[in-house]
């Protein structure tokens, strides 16, 4: 399945897509700025994107060589708890991650070249999905969101991420 | 006591503001229309918990946006960080923790003052009221979402006479994250 | 409030001394709080008139207790007879006390003789607040349009009043305009009274 998804007018030519996962898994956000190539369904596409999340994330915590939670060993890890990776860069693109201590994960997938996003990430999170989603009176907490304000807030904030 | 002397008192400098009265006269219009919707008082008090669940699954990630914490070691420092920072980030009041078990998983939080009652004085036939039970809910929820099954309830409330508002708060596990999908699904 | 001291023990709440309205909670605890109000309303209506209808009911409890509050404070317990003083009471006193600043504007209807209305370019209950498709013109605002029916209803100006949003030219999100519509027995009283 192939279809061309052009930029919004005034978003960045540089942003790919973004996530949001509840701490369940579930993707309750979506949002395209770029993304001509849809190799899969968009809930294929959402559960492989969690897997792979997961899967990394404790990899990384698996080979951590001076481990920081050394009490914690062989036991499971509480949400956003111990090192986890917060990007990765392919040829032809660039993940950054960030996971909040509720289990909420947050992944921006930019043009290959982009800098360092952990703090755009985390004004992501603080400032527009905490003020105009979860302070939303409509919005039902743990379900997809579709809030106008993020949206609008966020296309505007990511337009001048380098 | 000079200012931000208290780990509490900066970031409730830092967030917006409103009157108190605001806020506490709304609550006590929630508190009326459950009184109207349930006639049973024990009702409204599980009702009041289960909004303030509602309310602390959300309110907690605005904390943890905005109370510039790092991740608390122990339960001993979880508590300490509701009453000295979220009591004060939210309500503008600091709370204290006493009567730890011994083995660190219950202890209280004790409220001396607390804006939610401002004006209030329960009537003959809300003498089962536990007005402020929203509280319980809210630290319950918030809890949750980090990962710590709680249970909390109130022991102590001024408004039926004692002599200060004191919630008793249980650890009951700690949830480690799972994979939330079957392989097959 | 009771200053630093005090014995930690309940005080009739009428022998408490009244607070001067200087307490502050975070705008958080309130915005949290009143999107519960509006998730439980949510639960036990059919529809958004209803909806608009509890949330009117709620903030109106909000503006009688206001009004009762703001009259011993403020105006050592004398409140206003005249439509204009009420009106500008609630534009200012009651504005600036709960939402701590005086409302955007006031102003007559052009078309009716007994409607005005109070604009805010952005409500405080509408802050943060995303109004879906499916819910229409739903206004929470309907809170405050029940405080303001609160106000007059206590104070003896009866009114019907109402939220709407309202567009603006060059902007975004629209504003929000209370409108009041004032019983036919507060004209006549109005016109008695020259």
């Amino acid at each position: 399945m192939q279809q061309a998804v052009g930029a919004g007018p005034g978003s960045s030519t540089r942003m790919r897509c973004l996530y949001m996962f509840n701490r369940q898994g579930v993707c309750v956000h979506y949002h395209v700025w770029l993304r001509p190539l849809n190799a899969l369904s968009r809930q294929e596409d959402q559960k492989l994107m969690f897997g792979l999340l997961f899967s990394l994330k404790s990899f990384t915590a698996k080979m951590d060589p001076v481990g920081g939670s050394k009490g914690q060993l062989g036991a499971a890890q509480l949400q956003g708890q111990g090192c986890s990776f917060h990007s990765f860069r392919t040829n032809t693109y660039k993940l950054s991650f960030m996971e909040t201590p509720t289990g909420m994960k947050i992944v921006l997938v930019t043009d290959q070249k982009m800098g360092d996003l952990r703090e755009a990430l985390k004004h992501i999170y603080s400032n527009i999905y905490v003020e105009y989603v979860v302070k939303n009176p409509l919005y039902t907490p743990e379900m997809p969101f579709k809030c106008e304000l993020f949206n609008l807030n966020l296309d505007n904030y990511v337009k001048n991420l380098t | 006591m000079p200012p931000n002397s208290r780990p509490g008192d900066a970031v409730f400098a830092n967030v917006e503001r409103v009157n108190a009265e605001l806020f506490t006269l709304t609550y006590g219009a929630i508190v009326r229309q459950l009184l109207t919707d349930f006639e049973e008082v024990d009702e409204v008090n599980k009702q009041l918990d289960t909004m303030g669940y509602n309310i602390g699954i959300r309110l907690i990630d605005d904390f943890l946006a905005k109370a510039n914490i790092t991740r608390c070691s122990d339960f001993r420092e979880t508590a300490e960080t509701i009453a000295k920072v979220g009591f004060k980030m939210f309500l503008g009041v600091t709370g204290s923790v006493a009567n730890w078990n011994a083995d660190g998983t219950e202890c209280s939080l004790i409220l001396d003052d607390n804006p939610l009652v401002d004006f209030v004085e329960l009537p003959e036939t809300c003498q089962g009221l536990y007005y402020c039970n929203i509280l319980c809910g809210v630290i319950r929820g918030a809890l949750e979402m980090v990962s710590m099954r709680t249970e909390v309830k109130f022991v102590k409330d001024i408004l039926r006479g004692d002599d200060a508002y004191e919630m008793r708060l249980k650890l009951l596990e700690q949830v480690p994250e799972e994979y939330p999908y079957k392989d097959d699904d | 409030m009771i200053g630093v001291g005090r014995t930690k023990q309940h005080v009739n709440v009428v022998d408490r001394p009244l607070g001067k309205g200087k307490v502050e909670v975070s705008l958080s605890a309130f915005s949290f709080l009143f999107s519960e109000l509006v998730q439980y309303s949510q639960t036990r209506v059919d529809n958004i008139a209803e909806l608009e209808r509890r949330l009117e009911d709620a903030g109106a409890g909000v503006g009688l207790r206001t009004l009762e509050l703001l009259c011993h404070r403020e105006k050592g317990n004398r409140r206003e007879t005249r439509l204009l003083g009420i009106l500008s009471f609630v534009h200012s006193t009651v504005w600036k006390c709960l939402f701590g600043k005086v409302a955007d504007s006031l102003e007559k209807g052009t078309e009716h003789e007994d409607e005005y209305m109070i604009s805010e370019k952005e409500l405080l209950v509408n802050r943060f607040i995303s109004v879906p498709k499916d819910m229409g013109a739903f206004n929470c605002g309907a809170f405050v349009a029940g405080v303001v029916k609160g106000v007059l209803d206590g104070a003896g100006f009866p009114a019907r009043v109402t939220a709407h949003f309202v567009a603006v030219e060059g902007q975004a999100r629209p504003r929000t305009t209370i409108l009041i519509k004032f019983a036919e027995e507060v004209l006549q009283r109005e016109a008695r009274l020259g």
